[in-house]
């Protein structure tokens, strides 16, 4: 049972760190493709990784949900081809043409991304609607009612969509304003504490919408540690945020945004738990990580060399960090980097 | 519904296929990377830097190719294959989460250092950022074809009880004979793909009267390890493949032969066309006793037709996996042949002017990618119709819950998706051969190292 939580747990931080390359859009210079090209290849293959490790611990639920929501992976698969050429393609030729068209891409295919995570989030949450085969087939829509037969789309999930958009935009300002200087870092500093400020208002409408949408989860949800514990790091990190938003810790302000989408996220997993994947149709056909995850000896393998490249990557990350330490200024550049 | 898995089949088909033309280039060249690092710190020759600064940007582009290109594949396993996820995925979940977790994280996090840290990092953390790259690329080549050698001679598994598998013995599925085997002859064969590139661009620059030392050195090198690793990949891994397959997947080794019927002093098979509907092969030329030797290395062992196995366990495709696998070992002899005569120019000191010769090797550079590819497409087919080899039929293995017409609409958009992919990289390949290796390290908007100049740049 613990074995599990670790799993779940670290998908989670696979899954917060790639939402950290989601939240940056809003480009429109090569200063902020320089600030985050040397490392989007490294954050997306987070993705990959977090992949990895679902098969290897719910192949069952990676099975229904991934074959559920057909097209709408393949938006996001799209959209993750599409940004990975226009961050490589668009510096390679100084065209101005050339150039705006790559970034008009950029941002697209990253707000698209955006939403549909945001979907996606809103989607496991509110339930799918799996039947007694234990299976399901959803269209992108159906009549927006966010109960029985429902639809990817509804009121529910694209209010969440909105959210989390708005919220990685935010995310994305905070993390700009740490790495550039000049009118980009001024005009990010504008947009972070803007964004801030809608995303704590929609959090509250959101939250208020899940309590229409799911009710149960609230009661369970003060028993849990893990609840309280997410609650605790998202007090700290809004004070960060805050504090740093109004003065100069930029960093401060940075660890804070990324704090607050670390708590957000292990809250909602702390609040469905056991419960990952809802049926509306009926509670009983609900998915759960017990049934989900895979046997428990595979598990207690993958504990053994999971935090040994849990390790090793972290100590990547420091190294590449050290390296690309600094601001990014707007500089004449060979290659576009 | 057999439509459906059919869809299913040529889209992964399809993307697979595609993503691995970039991942065998970034294995081959990562060792010359290494190499050329090495060389440079080791002499401080400004030449092999020059070398590893220029193939570091064509790595650089085909890594992010190979990148966006290979989340798909991930993902497919759980949109395209939900039933061989669910069956198998307790099992192969810890190669590819491994695959992730140690391969992934080390390669990236240190391809964009490779690229454009050259300043600052130093000569010497440069050279590292290469080993990690280099060994990233390999080990995820490892894990992957340890996922793979699970589909072709399932090991280490247990029976989980719901109709599932999960994991038993995590040291026998590591370490399966097949993925050895496996691995020493696909990375060889990656070698090949990288050698010949190298040599190509070396042609062609020599042939054009540009970057002379640069073209000389390509030339030198790429040939040089040309010849070992065409020679490696026939023997022995090659060689220690077919006799796994032999072993193994003895219907396939039949029909990649084009073998129907069984016979001691089995002959092999030059060319030839199968033909599936009078059960024999069309205008054979052959060489006797060949592939009782090769299969079981003696002129007299017994050599299984396809008339020895009920025809539901026959590969699905055999006329298809004839020729993918004479295409394969056809190259493969090519490559041997064209290698060796480049070396014995290359020692006799002609090689720079053989233009005939410079020409041929200029316009190879695509074959080994045809061979590799062919070589894959043998190995898979030769798998069906199985999907976990003796357990688990392809068509158990799909997702039921989608539509043939869905997957026909994610085939079509990938198909365009990835066309302008590959118009996108040959062009700007194209561009940086055209410009040619530079002599100058390339500028970084991060400044120089220890924030010394920079400011200067502001504005």
């Amino acid at each position: 049972m613990l074995t599990m939580f670790v799993v779940l747990d670290g998908w989670d931080i696979g899954a917060g760190i790639l939402h950290l390359v989601v939240a940056k859009d809003d480009a429109e210079r090569r200063q902020v493709i320089a600030a985050i090209g040397p490392l989007w290849s490294w954050h997306e293959v987070w993705l990959v990784a977090a992949g990895g490790t679902f098969v290897l611990a719910f192949p069952e639920l990676m099975a229904v949900s991934f074959s559920g929501f057909y097209l709408a992976l393949w938006m996001v698969l799209w959209s993750f081809v599409l940004r990975g050429i226009s961050i490589e393609v668009g510096g390679h030729i100084a065209d101005s043409l050339w150039r705006s068209a790559w970034d008009f891409v950029f941002a697209v295919s990253n707000l698209l991304l955006a939403i549909l995570f945001g979907a996606a989030l809103g989607n496991v949450i509110r339930g799918v609607p799996i039947d007694e085969t234990g299976a399901f087939t959803m269209s992108l829509f159906t009549d927006f009612t966010a109960r029985g037969r429902v639809g990817i789309l509804d009121w529910y999930t694209v209010s969440v969509a909105i959210f989390t958009t708005v919220l990685l935009a935010a995310h994305g300002a905070t993390y700009l304003r740490l790495k550039t200087v000049g009118p980009v870092h001024d005009r990010s500093e504008r947009l972070a504490r803007r964004l801030w400020l809608a995303s704590a208002a929609l959090f509250v409408v959101v939250t208020l919408e899940t309590f229409i949408v799911r009710p149960e989860l609230y009661q369970s949800l003060v028993q849990r540690p893990l609840a309280w514990l997410s609650v605790l790091v998202i007090a700290g990190a809004v004070w960060a945020l805050w504090t740093g938003l109004r003065g100069p810790a930029e960093g401060r302000a940075f660890a804070g945004s990324c704090g607050v989408i670390v708590g957000l996220l292990s809250g909602a997993a702390a609040s469905l738990f056991p419960v990952v994947l809802h049926s509306t149709l009926r509670s009983d056909h609900s998915l759960t990580a017990y049934s989900g995850a895979t046997a428990e000896r595979g598990l207690r393998i993958a504990l053994i060399w999971w935090p040994v490249a849990v390790v090793l990557a972290l100590i990547y990350f420091f190294v590449i960090m050290r390296i690309y330490a600094g601001k990014v200024r707007p500089a004449h550049d060979t290659q576009g980097y | 519904m057999d439509d459906a898995a059919f869809w299913h089949r040529l889209q992964f088909a399809f993307t697979v296929t595609y993503h691995y033309l970039f991942p065998q280039l970034t294995m081959g060249l990562a060792w010359f990377l290494v190499f050329w690092k090495w060389r440079a710190l080791r002499t401080g020759d400004e030449r092999y830097a020059a070398a590893a600064r220029f193939w570091a940007k064509i790595f650089g582009l085909n890594f992010a190719v190979g990148v966006v290109t290979g989340i798909p594949m991930e993902f497919q396993f759980g949109t395209n294959w939900a039933g061989f996820a669910k069956y198998a995925g307790g099992v192969v979940g810890q190669t590819l989460a491994m695959e992730g977790m140690f391969a992934f994280l080390l390669e990236s996090a240190f391809v964009g250092a490779l690229v454009w840290g050259e300043r600052r990092l130093g000569p010497r953390l440069h050279f590292l950022a290469a080993v990690g790259v280099a060994t990233g690329s390999w080990l995820s080549g490892y894990f992957i074809i340890v996922t793979n050698a699970f589909m072709q001679h399932p090991i280490g598994h247990v029976s989980a009880g719901n109709g599932t598998l999960a994991i038993g013995d995590i040291g026998a599925f590591l370490l399966n004979e097949w993925a050895w085997i496996q691995f020493a002859h696909n990375q060889a064969a990656a070698l090949v793909t990288g050698t010949f590139a190298v040599t190509a661009v070396g042609a062609f620059y020599a042939l054009r009267g540009q970057h002379l030392a640069q073209a000389r050195l390509y030339i030198q090198h790429g040939t040089a390890a040309g010849l070992l690793a065409t020679i490696l990949v026939a023997f022995p891994t090659g060689d220690a493949q077919a006799k796994i397959v032999a072993r193994y997947q003895e219907p396939a080794l039949a029909a990649m032969e084009g073998r129907f019927e069984t016979s001691k002093m089995a002959e092999i098979t030059l060319i030839g066309q199968p033909n599936i509907k009078e059960r024999r092969l069309d205008n054979p030329i052959k060489v006797p006793g060949l592939l009782s030797f090769l299969a079981y290395g003696t002129f007299h062992a017994d050599v299984r037709g396809l008339d020895a196995f009920p025809e539901e366990t026959w590969p699905t495709n055999i006329e298809l996996l004839y020729y993918a696998f004479h295409v394969m070992a056809g190259l493969g002899t090519i490559f041997i042949g064209l290698m060796a005569l480049a070396n014995v120019l290359r020692l006799r000191g002609q090689l720079e002017s053989a233009r005939p010769l410079l020409w041929v090797l200029m316009l190879a550079f695509p074959f080994p990618f045809i061979a590799n590819t062919a070589g894959w497409v043998t190995s898979e087919l030769g798998r069906q119709p199985w999907l976990v080899y003796g357990l688990f039929r392809t068509n158990q293995g799909y997702s039921a819950v989608v539509s043939s017409g869905d997957v026909l609409f994610t085939l079509i958009g990938m198909t365009g998706l990835y066309f302008v992919l590959g118009l996108l990289y040959l062009y700007l390949v194209g561009r940086e051969v055209a410009h040619g290796p530079d002599t100058e390290m390339p500028a970084s908007p991060y400044g120089e190292s220890a924030g010394a100049s920079g400011e200067a740049t502001l504005g």
